[in-house]
């Protein structure tokens, strides 16, 4: 799958950056092979726009802010939030309104991020009840991009079989490969997977659980938010609850931006975030390191690649993905070009 | 317009190299997509030729000139200035020499640079008298590859309505955006453009045109050579001239080789040679920030809805229909990948 060719993907809400990053500045971003620029507009508000003037093609994140309005580099056509062209300084009599715009796209800020979409949403930003909840703190983690597509984080992030591998140097017990088998219910984002699973508790996690023995249980509960978002919601033996929010956006084919945060049930005395921190650097970095080298054209058909039972998560967001397209009349588009899927019409025939 | 697919562009003159740099030995440079060998033989004369051995394919240009001829680095084939393969080192009783040869374009030296046009020239290479005036002095500026089409450099160049902002922090004013008028007077392939342009006088400038003012005017008289030459003649109240040639000889669709030099009536004493490269060195590095950001698939048909104009546009407008009438008139049509679409109405 080549995600700047499937359609439908431009009617998600993606993260784009964490909201206090946008601040004073343009931020020029790629979200699915389109050029944006962001800023805030006059009211404050997040507003992203096409990276390109109407005029002569110039690139607007080259250009500056002025009183929230963004000014193109070249001669200085300006236009507002929504887009529109609200000044042409060459032309003094110009009145705004006159059909000279920019496109722009859907903005929205939530739990402390930016998200943008291409075009009309087919559904809601996802839930996330525990970001309001006082029981928990938040953490901010890292903000990056990744030489890898959404997809193979997302599979990654409900494998279950990768943890002796992948993460032995931090949780994983190579000694017991064969892995726990999950569970897995719908849920209006994507699916939600359950799994009771055996890790080691290396003294970094000690300190970070408040658990001193030397194995300990993670209890999952992890959210995939469809197409390329994750909640990990982790509880251990004594009732702590660790969520990690994985949210990436594609930039193109290959590459995704990930924001990572935490929600904690615990206090900054029980665990500095220092040390929660370090410690999940450790793991995604083990991740990155794999998922980096991966292929990115994903194959959404069974063939293409070997499959294991506890690959079922990750082969359930291939199928609701080529499910998506289908109903969209979309065919899957990999580096060869689209796959030929037989229609409904001639299955029949 | 995407120039490498717009075969009448071959029949123009480009500025490929400065001949310095030929002298020094055979040298690549590809024009309009296509791979050349640039070189001088030992008699003197500049030869402009396919950069593929007609063996095994090998780069010409890796190879050596010996007497009149270009050596191929893989088997030492040798060709003479017109392409033709004279010598075939395994085969010194000259059997296959028969027939073997590499293409040869139209080469000349002027104004210190190695013009090649790829089939028979529709225009002559321009004749600037200053090469030759000894009133005159020749200063080399630049040399260097741009990501941009060459087309959008061109109009830059005639656009005053760009100067207020792209130039703000050099000559020109923000605060007073409004462009003066300017006149086109077209000819058979280019156009002449007047304009009478205010402009801030900064540090470098008082001293480069020996003018204290804060502000002075630049009486400009722009020529426009099709497709991608023009000459910016600039004459200050002082009657100091700056006549700056700049090239965007066509690499590839979205790239071109910037080439510029100037010519200056005034001496090194007067002003430094140094000083005056400092200060357009500035100013181009300021129009290549924008021009790089800008699609270099330009839209020639002013009505396909791609792009917004306004009036200061218009060179650059005269410029595209140029262009289009110059296709038409070749059995051409705008090679371009972009999918017209109907301006939003108003």
């Amino acid at each position: 799958m080549l995600v700047t060719q499937q359609k439908i993907l431009r009617r998600f809400w993606y993260p784009i950056v964490p909201a206090d990053r946008l601040s004073n500045a343009l931020l020029p971003f790629t979200l699915l092979g389109t050029n944006i620029v962001l800023f805030r507009d006059a009211t404050g508000g997040a507003s992203a726009l096409i990276d390109r003037c109407c005029h002569r093609t110039a690139t607007l994140s080259k250009g500056w802010l002025e009183a929230g309005n963004i000014v193109c580099p070249y001669h200085g056509w300006t236009y507002a939030g929504d887009g529109h062209c609200v000044r042409i300084p060459q032309r003094p009599c110009y009145e705004p309104g006159k059909g000279i715009f920019v496109e722009s796209f859907r903005c929205s800020e939530r739990y402390g991020v930016v998200w943008v979409a291409l075009e009309e949403p087919l559904r809601d930003i996802p839930e996330l009840p525990e970001y309001d909840d006082p029981a928990y703190r938040r953490v901010f983690e890292f903000y990056e991009p990744w030489m890898a597509p959404g997809l193979r984080i997302m599979e990654n992030s409900f494998d279950n079989a990768h943890f002796a591998f992948v993460h032995k140097a931090s949780f994983g017990i190579v000694e017991e490969p064969e892995p726990v088998p999950p569970r897995l219910e719908p849920h209006p984002a994507g699916f939600v997977m359950y799994a009771d699973v055996p890790v080691k508790n290396p003294d970094i996690q000690k300190a970070n659980l408040g658990i001193a023995s030397d194995r300990t249980i993670r209890h999952y509960e992890k959210t995939w938010w469809m197409p390329f978002s994750r909640k990990m919601k982790v509880t251990y033996p004594n009732g702590l609850v660790h969520i990690i929010m994985t949210l990436t956006a594609p930039i193109d084919d290959r590459r995704s931006q990930v924001i990572q945060f935490l929600l904690r049930s615990d206090s900054e005395a029980d665990a500095p975030a220092a040390k929660l921190i370090e410690f999940d650097r450790q793991v995604t970095h083990e991740d990155m390191a794999i998922l980096e080298a991966c292929d990115f054209d994903v194959p959404l058909s069974l063939t293409g690649e070997r499959h294991m039972p506890t690959d079922q998560p990750g082969l359930e967001m291939r199928r609701m993905l080529a499910k998506l397209f289908a109903e969209h009349g979309e065919a899957e588009v990999r580096r060869d070009g689209p796959v030929v899927v037989p229609t409904l019409a001639s299955a029949a025939e | 317009m995407l120039a490498t697919k717009q075969p009448v562009l071959r029949r123009f003159w480009y500025p490929a190299m400065p001949v310095a740099m030929v002298n020094a030995g055979p040298q690549p440079f590809t024009l309009l997509g296509e791979r050349l060998v640039l070189w001088r033989d030992g008699d003197g004369r500049y030869a402009a030729m396919e950069d593929r051995c007609c063996h095994r394919s090998a780069a010409l240009s890796k190879g050596w000139v010996a007497g009149k001829t270009i050596v191929c680095p893989y088997h030492g084939w040798s060709y003479d200035s017109a392409g033709t393969c004279v010598r075939i080192p395994q085969r010194p009783d000259s059997a296959g020499l028969k027939g073997s040869a590499v293409k040869s374009f139209f080469c000349e030296v002027r104004y210190g640079h190695v013009w090649v046009a790829l089939e028979e020239p529709l225009a002559p290479i321009p004749d600037w008298p200053e090469e030759t005036d000894s009133g005159y002095r020749r200063i080399d500026q630049f040399y260097e590859p741009w990501n941009c089409a060459g087309l959008r450099l061109m109009e830059n160049s005639f656009d005053s309505a760009h100067i207020n902002f792209v130039h703000r922090n050099t000559f020109g004013d923000i605060n007073n955006p409004e462009p003066p008028p300017r006149t086109l007077e077209p000819f058979d392939y280019g156009f002449v453009s007047r304009a009478d342009l205010p402009v801030l006088n900064n540090e470098l400038q008082k001293k480069n045109l020996r003018d204290s003012g804060d502000t002075t005017v630049r009486h400009s008289i722009s020529t426009w050579y099709m497709p991608f030459v023009r000459r910016l003649h600039i004459r200050y109240p002082s009657g100091l001239d700056h006549i700056i040639v700049t090239a965007a000889t066509p690499v590839a669709d979205g790239t071109c080789q910037v080439v510029q030099f100037c010519f200056r009536n005034d001496t090194e004493q007067q002003a430094k040679a140094a000083d005056i490269i400092a200060f357009d060195r500035k100013v181009t590095e300021e129009d290549r920030e924008v021009l790089e950001g800008t699609d270099f698939d330009v839209p020639l048909d002013m009505n396909s809805g791609i792009e917004r104009h306004m009036p200061s546009d218009q060179p650059g407008l005269l410029m595209r229909r140029m262009m289009l009438d110059l296709f038409a008139r070749h059995g051409e049509t705008e090679q371009t990948r972009h999918v017209p679409r109907q301006i939003a109405a108003e």
